[in-house]
């Protein structure tokens, strides 16, 4: 059943994430699949002798023991980057934290948000920096922080900050950053291990103990569902972030009651957004834009904003003052409100 | 025999799961809408908190006002009175109706207009009406959500057995001035 207000569209989006989340070990499957197929093209492994069918089907087989084996190595890899990425996160940029009294404005409208939804206040920080940009990490409770840049705290109106920080913070009561960081684990090791198998290729020539007759065709369907598995991998980690994003626009209408904040909040940010950061942090970004144009809308972390608004004007009932001029002088400093 | 056992237990399992999502689904949007109208009643009641203390600081200057500022009073015992939603609506709207003539005779005041307790409950009363606009907009939305999933297939064909088999009312602005006209038609007088 399709999104027919803010609460299903929520629905809807998380369904997607969850369904999107599932894939990756799908993927994992397919791809370990493939690099037996190659493998055994190379004579590295033992085929049937008899025909193609037969060698793929054994190699299907074996899937029985690879997959757990594959799982445990995953597993490791997880605890060791899971809690190395928040320290990372934290080094890599350059914010600072804010306490009530150095910014009491900013700070309230972060404790109220908080406090309606039964949350601890999560650490506030800024970036000294002119570009419009938020995030929200932290992997769990005491470890939450909300940033936000300079520019945007200048720039915005109370009630456009107000709406970013309830973005951002339903980021959090979502769980997002752990998502994000689970899926960007998952696309690494994946990609990891479509590199090995590049890399291999290049160097080996053939040098298993065994002869293969069904060498080329194996070689080439394990290729295929290598390249496929990776291709599909970074798919999915950019159509989950972009899924997380709705649902945080549509979160942040729960929170403020205000979809025309939102969506101003978002014309303001259009085009003015760039803010450096690693790709772990990028795809938490409040808005985050590919420079190049192309198959960006595949491999973009955020939804273009003319979607974002178009969903928020359609399940949130906001008004779109559209594409806004990039001087913020011509900007009307306060959203119209309309019963 | 037993294949259509099986059969059998599967279109009923698959049946009551439909059934047993669309039910909880019914009941998360109806606790939103009810939750998003608790949101209004918030700021109902801290309209009505502040309308004693204006009529009070209009009686010190335009006291012979009386039949607006007796308007004000009433609508507003009214509204502190209605308990269902329509009641409400209906309520708050004449009001909103008492309060809009008061500030327009007080218009004719220079002191009053110079009052700052009177410029103060004037700006808090219009943060609370913009507060109210936002807040009965997301509960039209809730309630428009919690409609149209309530209509949808296969939902709309056991809606009714499980308790939610109408529509929910809307906070709407216009209604409650149409019902009263079409109960009684304006009368246009000259007597304040």
């Amino acid at each position: 059943m399709g999104a027919v207000g803010l609460q299903t569209h929520i629905w809807a989006n998380n369904t997607r994430s969850v369904l999107l989340l599932a894939g990756f070990p799908v993927l994992m499957i397919f791809i370990i699949y493939g690099v037996q197929l190659i493998l055994m093209g190379f004579g590295f492994l033992p085929a049937t002798g008899r025909g193609l069918g037969d060698d793929m089907a054994l190699a299907a087989l074996w899937l029985g023991g690879t997959i757990p084996l594959a799982f445990i190595v995953a597993g490791v890899w997880f605890a060791i980057s899971y809690f190395g990425s928040q320290a990372m996160i934290d080094t890599m940029t350059g914010a600072r934290k804010v306490e009530r009294k150095s910014e009491p404005d900013l700070y309230n409208l972060l404790e109220n948000l908080a406090i309606s939804r039964g949350l601890r206040t999560p650490t506030l920080r800024v970036i000294d920096n002119d570009s419009l940009n938020a995030y929200a990490t932290g992997l769990h409770e005491g470890q939450y922080s909300v940033t936000v840049t300079r520019g945007l705290v200048n720039t915005l109106s109370r009630d456009e900050l107000e709406a970013v920080l309830a973005h951002e913070l339903t980021h959090v009561i979502n769980k997002d950053v752990r998502t994000m960081v689970i899926a960007s684990i998952f696309a690494g090791i994946i990609s990891v291990i479509a590199e090995l198998v590049f890399r291999g290729l290049v160097h080996s020539r053939g040098g298993g103990r065994r002869d293969n007759k069904n060498a080329m065709p194996l070689i080439l369907i394990g290729l295929a569902f290598a390249a496929v598995g990776f291709a599909l991998a970074i798919v999915i980690r950019m159509m989950l972030s972009r899924t997380r994003e709705f649902v945080a626009d549509a979160g942040a209408v729960e929170l403020t009651k205000n979809p025309d904040a939102m969506i101003s909040a978002l014309r303001k940010i259009e085009g003015r957004s760039s803010l450096k950061g690693p790709d772990e942090l990028q795809q938490l970004f409040l808005d985050n834009q590919p420079n190049g144009v192309g198959l960006e809308g595949l491999f973009a972390t955020h939804p273009p904003i003319q979607k974002r608004v178009e969903a928020l004007v359609r399940f949130g009932g906001g008004v779109d003052p559209g594409v806004l001029s990039r001087d913020p002088a011509t900007w009307e400093t306060s959203v119209p409100m309309t019963g | 025999m037993f294949v259509t056992l099986i059969v059998i237990a599967v279109i009923v399992a698959v049946v009551l799961f439909v059934i047993v999502g669309a039910y909880n689904k019914l009941v998360a949007l109806d606790q939103r809408a009810d939750q998003s109208f608790a949101d209004i009643d918030v700021q109902l009641k801290q309209r009505q908190d502040l309308i004693p203390n204006l009529v009070e600081t209009v009686k010190g200057y335009a006291s012979h006002e009386r039949g607006t500022l007796d308007a004000v009073t009433s609508a507003r015992a009214a509204a502190a009175g209605a308990t269902s939603v329509n009641d409400k609506v209906q309520a708050e709207n004449m009001l909103t109706g008492a309060l809009g003539r008061l500030f327009a005779v007080a218009e004719a005041y220079p002191d009053l207009k110079a009052n700052t307790n009177y410029l103060e409950l004037q700006r808090e009363l219009s943060d609370i009406e913009n507060k109210l606009a936002a807040a009965r907009r997301f509960f039209n939305n809730a309630v428009s959500e919690f409609n149209a999933v309530r209509r949808q297939f296969p939902t709309v064909l056991f809606a009714a057995m499980v308790g939610f088999g109408s529509d929910k009312p809307f906070f709407d602005l216009g209604e409650g001035d149409r019902a009263a006209m079409t109960a009684a038609p304006p009368k246009v007088s000259f007597t304040a």
